[in-house]
This record gives structure tokens, C-alpha cells and sequence, in this order.
């Protein structure tokens, strides 16, 4: 049907289902940020039952976002047509849901690892937590991945896997998505330039990061000036392996 | 996006990393609260620095609890810096280990390096990109030229890169800001770890990558049992040598040779490379009138250094001419021109030499045993580069055991002997040498050298060809 013979309807009904996939695909990235926050603080010092359940909860999240976008996203795609306007949207959503999805499940390879090595199961494992040097707790991330809405108002009821089985899960998705999608990713020419998003802060927010950066630079204690790595006075070589020492 | 597919034959097992998993057996030991190294809140100037451990504590808790002694535990250190599993607060590029008053910390599990999985460039590219977000302009210049690159190779993901960097960042936002603060910390110590400013070295550096997971043991099947097995009697069948021989071949090779180490005894006059002064090698060149002492005391060590060394062997032609038993030579040099040279020339070459040395009342006839001369003139009917290779071995042994020694008694070698000079050494004063570093001048260009070798071969060969009596008594009778 080409598009002269759309009726209005159609066209409006497409347009909002691509709308809904783009702000999922925003709330897919705010989740998978959260989650990645969170998760840096496994295995240290602020690990707990507390931050776990708070993981699986964002987890489930997105897993729900995940579903419900991987199926809208599917059905856009190949029921679309040749000439499309919104080809180009429609296709860069999909690259950009690909590597959310590799992304995060790259997230979840790491998160099951180390839950595998710090089990919280007894109580004398809170000792091979490392003090990594956190004050804080992760709650206002967690409460930030809270707030994420899936945005379209059916509710789905899909169970949510456990961590293990939704590794395997992302996986299936992206074999489907590569199967019955035939799109060249690297033909989708992004809407970002290179360098621009260091522009767009607001001046507050601007100021608050540069004494961040102060911050993090402690003071050098002033050690003898040697530029080499080792002691001897003839090592002029920056590196590790001198064989000077 | 990764290309993914089921039959992957790809090599993606890191070699050598399986020390890590000891180390973090080591880091987590470190860091208990009770047996650990000993760490506080540090306070430095207004601010307080959470949870942070001196160099000197980590230092002695690895002396004490690895039962090591100083420097040890300061390379041991060392490696858990370069690993990632500590980093330094102040100066975070150098990833060394002071056993000072300098301050550390413990890494956070997420970041630690982990066997199965590289740090991924598109991580990279969105932590440059957060860090570009951050604050414009804080990229360092590599850091800078790695993003350009990022972005043109992975272009087709950049809205990605950048959304999630914006999310990332302000999910970072989220927290308190002293964990904020440790957070970023962290993750550029981490992308230290991983993708190193340039001129510093790497701990994870590591080769290939290969193809089997060099972690997991290998099932104990029948083809494993069968591989060992022939493995092992191959092994027997090898040829041994009993190692007092070969080690009396060793010692024999070094007391001839010591005193012509330029590592062992320092080379007259002066070693180029330590004073920049190039007369050892202006003397030593190979078509030099005069050789030194050394150089001709090479010769006599063996045939082998003789016929290699271009001048011995120039001297070793003039020895044979004067006992016109220079065909034994000039077939073993026709015989190499064939093994070195290119296939095209090889017929001609071959047809050459025929005519020259191996046919039957050829003008150089060359003595070899009849089964030899047998064998090579069946195999050139199809010539090959080793179609000499017998002729040549008999005709290298003929010279060695014969000739050789008859030259190194001849009057020729003596006088060589005589002529020989030994340079003085040279003593250069420091202005000297920077006055030397400062002439250093490129040497003759090689294609020069080349060509010169080439008009002089060409020259040998004629005054080598044989004589053509008509032109001789002709330009004589002429002078009549």
C-alpha cells in the first residue's frame, strides 16, 4: 500500500507507536543506567539483601520494558514498507535497542558473577566484602529506576525471569531480532554529532562538576622527583617492567 | 553491534590472565576489616578521604602475610596497581606502587579485570563520552583521538552512546556526592587499567588471544591419550647427544671465541655504539685493503669463518690462485650464487656451471668421487636450488681438510698476518663524545655499496674466464 493510500488513521496510529518506542527506548536507557550504578557497588562494602532486592526490582523493570519494546519495535519493522518517512527513525531505534539490549546484557554477565563470588548466605561473608571506600547507599538510584514508567498503557502481565534464565532470554531476543529484521546496521547514520553533548548542561550543573574534578585530584604529596618508575637514578623509562630495580 | 554467529571459530581466551583469579583471593584477604591492611578516613587539607591505605601498610601486610621480603612485596604491589585491584589517589596515571606515605584504595569488584571478559570499547566510548558531558575540554589529547576514532567506527551506535552516557550520568547524579566523587574515581582508574596512556606499559598486555580457555582442564578422553602417546614416542626417537659432548663443544666454542665478544672484551678501537665513533667499523669493512689482528686471527679458527669473512676469503682466492686450485672455490661460489639466487636464472646458472666444472674435460673441472658426480649430473637433468648440495658439501670438506691448513701455513696467510694492524684503543674524554654524538653522519648509501660489489664480481669474472690464447698472441704480435 503506498503511502498516498494510508488513510489518516493509519498514519497517526504508526506515528504514536513510534513515539511509544522511543520514549521506551529512553526509559530502557534510564533503567539500564540505574542498574549499572547499583551494580558497581557489588561485592563492596555497601552490599547487602537490600541492594540485591533493589537490583532485582529494577531488573524486573526492565525486563518489562525490554518485552514490550522488542515486540512493538518487531512489528514496526516488518511491517514496514519501502520508502517510508520514518524509516530512518524506525531503523536507528532499532540499532539503538540492539546494543541497550547487548549492553545490559553484558550488565547482567557481571552482576551474576559476583554474586556468584560474594554470596551474602552467611554471615561471615560480609567480611570478604571489599571497602571500596562508599558511604552511601544506592537508594535514590534505585528510587530514580522506580519512577521509570513503561509507556504505553496496556498492561502486560509477563513473568519475569530470574537472572539467570533472563541472560539466556536477551539472548534469544537478539538471534530473533537478527533473524527476522533484515536491517544493515551500519547504514543508520546517527542524529548526534561527535563532541556536541558536552554543551547542552545547564550552568549549575556545570560548576558543581568542575570542583568534582578538583576534588578527585588529591593533593601529590611531594616524593622525590623521579620520573622514572623505580628508584635507580639512571631509569629514565616510564614503565612497569624496568629492569633497572 | 557485534557480529554474532554459531559456528564462531574465533580466539577470545586471554592467555596468562589466570593469575588474576589468585589475586583476588590475595585482594580480598587484604581488605578484611580484622587481618587486613589497616585503613582510615584520611584527612588532607578541608576534605576527608573515605577508606583510603598508605603504600607502606600494603608493603608490610605483604611482607608479613606472604612471607616475602621488602622489594618483593613492592613488585607484588606493584602488580595488584597494574592489575587494577588498588589504584592511586594521587598521581592516578602511574600505576606503581610507593611504599610511602602515598594513598590507595581498594577497587571495587565490578571494575576488577576479569578473565572471560575485555573492557569493552563501547564502556569506552560512553565513559568518554560522560567525561565529555562532565566537563568539556578535561580529555586528554590520546583520550581525545580515541574518541574521534570511536565515533567514526562505531558511528551507527552513537545516539546510544550518548543517551546512555546522559543517563549514566545523571543516575550518577543520584547519589551522594562523596560517592560520587569515589564512583568516578574508580571508573577512571579502571579505564587507566584498560586502555593505557600511551608510552606507559600495560599489565594487560597479553599476546594472542587463543583459541582454547587456557583455565579449563582438558578432559582425559581417548584422543587426548592417543595425542600423548605419539607425542611421547617421537620424543624418543629424536637423536641425543650425550651432554658432556655438546657441553664440551660449548666450552670449546667460547674459549676460542671470548676474547672476540664485544660484550665480553671491549673491540678496538672503540665500540661505535657506545663512543659514535665509527672507525671500528670503517676498518672492517670487506673490501678493505688491510684487515685488523682479530679479523685475521678469526680465519684461522675455523674454514667456516674464513670462507663467511668476504676479505679471508678474498685472501683464501689469491692462496689458490697462486696454486692454481682455485676451481674447488670457485664451483663452491656458483654452487651458493645457485641456492641464493632466483629461480629464473637458476637454468642458465645450471647449464653454466655444467660446462664449467662438471662435464668431463671441462676447463675447471672440479675431483669429486665418482658417485657424487654420478648423482648430481642425473639431478640436473631437472635442477632444483639444491641440486649441488652434495658436490658442494665434498668440495667444502675437500678445502677444509686439505687446503685450509695448507694456507694457514703458507706464506700468503703469514704475511697477511704481518700486515694485520691493531688499532689503539680510543680514549674519548666526555666533550669528546658529545662532540662525536653530534657528527654522527649516515654511512654510504647501500646501493652504491651494491653496485660496487657488482662491477667487481663483474671484473673477477672476466679476468677469471679462461683465457683466450687468440687475443693474447694477437695483442702481442701486434706490439711486434
Amino acid at each position: 500500500m503506498s503511502r498516498w493510500r494510508q488513510s489518516v488513521v493509519e498514519i497517526q496510529t504508526r506515528k504514536r507507536q513510534v513515539n511509544e518506542c522511543e520514549r521506551a527506548q529512553a526509559a530502557l536507557s534510564k533503567v539500564t543506567a540505574c542498574f549499572q550504578q547499583m551494580a558497581t557497588s557489588l561485592g563492596s562494602n555497601m552490599d547487602g539483601s537490600f541492594l540485591r532486592e533493589e537490583l532485582e526490582e529494577t531488573r524486573t523493570v526492565a525486563h518489562k520494558i525490554c518485552s514490550g519494546l522488542h515486540r512493538r519495535l518487531l512489528s514496526l519493522l516488518i511491517e514496514m514498507e519501502q520508502g517510508q518517512e520514518d524509516k530512518e527513525q524506525v531503523e536507528r531505534l532499532w540499532v539503538m535497542i540492539l546494543s541497550s539490549l547487548e549492553n545490559f546484557q553484558r550488565d547482567l554477565k557481571k552482576v551474576k558473577v559476583l554474586q556468584e563470588i560474594f554470596p551474602l548466605t552467611q554471615r561471615k561473608d560480609r567480611q570478604a566484602l571489599i571497602n571500596a571506600g562508599y558511604a552511601g547507599g544506592t537508594s535514590e538510584v534505585a528510587a530514580r529506576a522506580a519512577m521509570v514508567q513503561t509507556p504505553w498503557l496496556s498492561v502486560e502481565e509477563t513473568a519475569s525471569p530470574d537472572l539467570k534464565n533472563h541472560i539466556v532470554e536477551i539472548d534469544v531476543l537478539l538471534e530473533e531480532m537478527f533473524q527476522r529484521v533484515n536491517v544493515p546496521l551500519w547504514s543508520v547514520e546517527p542524529t548526534q554529532e561527535a563532541w556536541v553533548e558536552g554543551v547542552s548542561t545547564q550552568d549549575g550543573g556545570q560548576e558543581e562538576d568542575e570542583s568534582l574534578e578538583d576534588i578527585m585530584e588529591v593533593e601529590v604529596v611531594s616524593q622525590n622527583s623521579t620520573s622514572g618508575c623505580c628508584n635507580h637514578h639512571n631509569c629514565k623509562v616510564g614503565c612497569l617492567l624496568c629492569l633497572l630495580s | 553491534m557485534t557480529v554474532r554467529s554459531d559456528r564462531d571459530h574465533g580466539q577470545r581466551y586471554r592467555p596468562r590472565m589466570s593469575c588474576l583469579k589468585k589475586v583476588e583471593a590475595t585482594v580480598v584477604q587484604m581488605q578484611d576489616p580484622s587481618t587486613g591492611v589497616k585503613g582510615a578516613n584520611q584527612k588532607l587539607n578541608v576534605t576527608t578521604i573515605p577508606h583510603a591505605i598508605t603504600g607502606q601498610d600494603i608493603v608490610a601486610w605483604i611482607t608479613k602475610n606472604m612471607n616475602m621480603d621488602n622489594d618483593e612485596a613492592q613488585a607484588f604491589g606493584t602488580m595488584l596497581v597494574a592489575f587494577g585491584y588498588i589504584y592511586p589517589l594521587q598521581d592516578h596515571k602511574k600505576l606503581v606502587l610507593r611504599p610511602d606515605g602515598s594513598l590507595y584504595r581498594f577497587q571495587t569488584p565490578y571494575f576488577w579485570p576479569v578473565q572471560k571478559w575485555k573492557a569493552e570499547d563501547t564502556d569506552y566510548a560512553i565513559y568518554l563520552a560522560k567525561r565529555n558531558i562532565r566537563k568539556k575540554g578535561v580529555l586528554d589529547a590520546y583520550e581525545q583521538e580515541e574518541y574521534n576514532k570511536l565515533h567514526k567506527w562505531m558511528n551507527h551506535k552513537w545516539d546510544f552512546i550518548v543517551m546512555q552516557a546522559k543517563e549514566q550520568y545523571h543516575a550518577g547524579k543520584a547519589r551522594q556526592k562523596a560517592d560520587r566523587v569515589v564512583f568516578d574515581c574508580k571508573e577512571r582508574a579502571y579505564w587507566i587499567v584498560h586502555r593505557p596512556p600511551p608510552q606507559t606499559h600495560s599489565a594487560m598486555d597479553y599476546g594472542l588471544d587463543r583459541h582454547i580457555d587456557p583455565n579449563a582442564e582438558e578432559k582425559k578422553t581417548y584422543d587426548y591419550y592417543r595425542r600423548i602417546n605419539i607425542y611421547t614416542q617421537q620424543a624418543i626417537m629424536r637423536s641425543r647427544v650425550k651432554s658432556s659432548v655438546s657441553l664440551g663443544a660449548l666450552v670449546k666454542y667460547m674459549t676460542t671465541f671470548k676474547n672476540h665478544d664485544p660484550f665480553l672484551v671491549p673491540c678496538l678501537p672503540s665500540n661505535p655504539w657506545q663512543t659514535d665513533d665509527d672507525s671500528y667499523w670503517e676498518l672492517n669493512k670487506p673490501d678493505v685493503e688491510i684487515p685488523t689482528k682479530m679479523r685475521v686471527e678469526r680465519w684461522s679458527f675455523s674454514f667456516y669463518e674464513l670462507l663467511n669473512d668476504p676479505r679471508g676469503r678474498a685472501d683464501f682466492k689469491i692462496f689458490l690462485k697462486k696454486e692454481f686450485s682455485g676451481e674447488n672455490l670457485a664451483f663452491w661460489e656458483a654452487a651458493e650464487e645457485l641456492k641464493w639466487g632466483t629461480a629464473a636464472s637458476m637454468s642458465e646458472k645450471v647449464e653454466h656451471i655444467f660446462k664449467t666444472f662438471l662435464a668431463p674435460g671441462a676447463p675447471r673441472w672440479i675431483n669429486i668421487d665418482g658417485r657424487t658426480m654420478g648423482l648430481t649430473v642425473k639431478g640436473l637433468e631437472h635442477p632444483h636450488r639444491y641440486v649441488l648440495d652434495a658436490a658442494q658439501t665434498h668440495i667444502f670438506m675437500l678445502m677444509k681438510k686439505d687446503t685450509f691448513y695448507r694456507y694457514l701455513k703458507s706464506p700468503v696467510y703469514k704475511e697477511i698476518q704481518k700486515k694485520a694492524i691493531s688499532p689503539a684503543p680510543h680514549d674519548f674524554s666526555e666533550a669528546q663524545l658529545q662532540q662525536n654524538m653530534r657528527n654522527r653522519r649516515p654511512s654510504i648509501n647501500p646501493i652504491i655499496t651494491w653496485q660496487k660489489e657488482q662491477e667487481e664480481k663483474a671484473k673477477a669474472a672476466a679476468a677469471a674466464g679462461p683465457v683466450d690464447i687468440k687475443k693474447l698472441m694477437a695483442s702481442k704480435l701486434d706490439r711486434k
